[in-house]
């Protein structure tokens, strides 16, 4: 199978400024990549995981040309991404940053047609394209109506459809459906599958581990700018086929959840909460035989028990299982 | 169907950004209402100073100084060129900045288009603008100053005026990329427009400037461009005499000026896209 994006030990460093009151600042170094290698293959619907903070954008930002990498070389669709920049450009559709890429004083319609003119569509062209893509994502209503007026999703999904001016045989998405409701987002994916299936390469990023797991064909882990894991959705979780998940809910005191860490089997453990609700992962080493130790300990030291469901592994269980952390924010790290 | 693109579609894009900003300033109609009138307020100031100051000897004084008793004419004249002028720092110089605070830039950087043609569209729709501006204030302002605006050589003050656009347009982008370095442009614009408008002499003619201003001034585009337009319809005088030397001078800053201003725009571009990226801010 071809790689139409190939990323070989792509490191990229940011300098950022800390400000240290009024006139002092000084330089300090983030390495947002760290030598990320992966291939995507043409056709398929790749996804990048990772929490807040991760990389992803940055990743996508080198591989768009926005930015130049410290290290390392890309190809996509067969360019490079520093020597064939404009080549590059061309191949790909790209949303990031949203609804802030659009001129909120055009129409939908004149926008599209505006990014149809960059795109080197001859006249008659943009107005097509434009049509097209108002008509696929359901925004005729909306195509004279100035962008500043429309509802945050509806901006999105028009910055969706700007990705989609050029045609490009790869599509990227950078957290494409951050700030839609339930309904949109589950749209925005039907549409992100159809592209899929006429044959454009998706590159997806997202944190939500749910998003990642209906969508993606395959999944690179990110974590801290490095690939942690990179396989498909079911190899990704068969890894962790001897190591035994269980996730525990209920009203859980904070030793009780102590109390589980300290038990011999228990190799890895993160802790969430949610409306008064702490839910446990527990990845243990010897199976279902950890399980009622874990259900002693907890009640021993307090513990409510609400719910118990062994076994149902998920993306986020084989991030927790690499990292010892969750992909949601509020987690906090044993 | 991947390929670079032809210069003809290269030319399509200055034609496609320079729509596009016009677009996106109508429906801003009401400034456009405002901008009329900037350049006639601007003038009325000194016209008015030069009727209560200047007594009976002013358009002698005025005459001998500039070459021109008719100061209204000289005045509107300069404060008209000036909104040219400060229109180009504001649409040209101001503009990638202006992309970015308002989240454009990456989208647009992301397409395969070098920005040397967005920037040429950009200066088209500014060159545009800024000169309807400029002729209709210079117009009302005639009208209301009663001075006639349709004397002397108009065709070869407008020569003046499209040739010395191109040189000011490529010193905004050396602009551009300074705003891009300090990241803030309200207070760089300020000074440039006055000291623009000191140098260019929207005022006073240069003739009466101490001698080291007087070389600044003369190495500064816009001052060609204000006193060709002056000596082809009131007759002040070239610097050089003849109407053809100094059009070949604003020649010259032209074949320069936009170079030298690609290429510092181009070492900007690059420095931050090695840094942080172009959509921060
Ligand atoms: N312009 C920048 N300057 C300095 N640090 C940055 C910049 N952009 C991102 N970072 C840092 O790089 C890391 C990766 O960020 P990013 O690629 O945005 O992650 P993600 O998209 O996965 O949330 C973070 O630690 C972030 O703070
Ligand atoms: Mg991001």
């Amino acid at each position: 199978m071809d790689a139409e994006v190939r990323v070989e030990r792509l490191s990229k460093t940011y300098y950022p400024k800390q400000r240290k009151g009024l006139f002092k600042s000084e330089r300090r170094e983030v390495q947002a990549l760290r030598e990320v290698s992966l291939e995507i293959r043409r056709g398929e619907i790749f996804g990048l995981l990772g929490p807040n903070g991760a990389g992803k954008t940055t990743l996508i930002k080198c591989l768009t040309t926005l930015l130049l990498p410290t290290s390392g070389d890309a190809w996509l669709h067969g360019y490079h991404i520093v020597e064939q920049e404009n080549l590059v450009r061309a191949a790909v559709g790209c949303m990031l940053m949203g609804e802030r890429g659009l001129y909120w004083k055009l129409t939908g319609r004149e926008n599209l047609i505006f990014f149809g003119a960059l795109y080197h569509l001859p006249p008659k062209d943009r107005r097509r394209r434009a049509e097209e893509i108002l008509g696929l994502l359901h925004l005729q209503d909306l195509a004279d109506r100035t962008v500043e007026t429309y509802s945050s999703g509806q901006k999105m999904m028009l910055a969706f459809g700007k990705a989609l001016v050029n045609d490009a045989p790869v599509l990227i998405l950078d957290e494409p459906t951050n700030t839609l409701d339930v309904p949109s987002a589950r749209e925005l994916r039907a549409h992100v599958r159809e592209l899929n299936a006429s044959g454009k390469t998706v590159v997806y990023t997202t944190h939500i581990m749910a998003e990642a797991e209906t969508l993606c064909e395959r999944v690179a882990i990110i974590d801290h700018g490095q690939v942690i894991d990179l396989g498909t959705v079911d190899e990704l979780k068969r890894s962790l086929q001897r190591d035994h998940v269980t996730h525990i809910e209920g009203i859980i005191p904070e030793r009780a959840s102590q109390a589980v860490a300290a038990l011999p089997q228990v190799t890895k453990l993160a802790t969430s909460v949610a409306n008064g609700t702490t839910r446990l992962t527990v990845v243990s080493s010897d199976g279902r035989a950890a399980l009622p130790r874990l259900i002693e300990a907890l009640t021993a030291h307090g513990a409510l028990i609400q719910n118990i469901a062994p076994e149902e592994i998920t993306l986020e269980d084989v991030f927790v299982a690499k990292t010892g952390r969750s992909l949601t924010e509020d987690t906090r790290v044993r | 169907m991947i390929a670079e693109a032809s210069l003809g579609s290269k030319l399509s894009i200055v034609l496609a950004t320079a729509r596009m900003r016009m677009l996106n300033v109508s429906r801003y109609k009401g400034q456009l209402f405002v901008e009329i009138l900037i350049p006639i307020v601007f003038a009325a100031m000194p016209i008015l100073l030069g009727r209560a100051t200047g007594g009976a000897a002013a358009e002698a004084n005025f005459l001998r100084n500039t070459g021109t008793a008719n100061y209204p004419a000289f005045m509107l004249i300069g404060s008209s060129t000036f909104i040219i002028v400060t229109f180009a720092f504001w649409l040209v110089g101001y503009w990638i900045r202006f992309e970015q605070e308002t989240g454009t830039l990456e989208a647009i950087y992301l397409t395969p288009t070098s920005r040397v043609w967005n920037a040429a569209g950009i200066a088209l729709y500014s060159a545009i603008r800024s000169m309807i501006s400029g002729s209709v204030a210079y117009l009302i302002g005639s009208l209301i100053f009663g001075v006639n605006p349709l004397q002397g050589q108009l065709l070869l003050a407008l020569a003046f005026i499209l040739v010395g656009l191109v040189p000011l347009f490529g010193m905004t982008l050396l602009f551009g990329a300074l705003v891009m370095k300090v990241k803030e442009a309200n207070s760089l614009v300020n000074l440039m427009q006055w000291t623009v408008s000191l140098l260019m002499g929207v005022f006073f003619p240069v003739a009466v400037f101490p001698p080291l201003m007087r070389l600044l001034a003369l190495a500064f585009p816009p001052t060609w461009m204000v006193n060709g337009v002056r000596s082809a319809l009131l007759g002040v005088g070239y610097f050089f005499g003849e109407w053809y030397l100094d059009l070949a001078v604003l020649w010259g800053f032209l074949l320069i000026a936009p170079l030298l201003g690609f290429w510092v725009f181009s070492g900007m571009e690059r420095n931050i896209r090695r840094r942080e990226g172009v959509g921060e801010y």
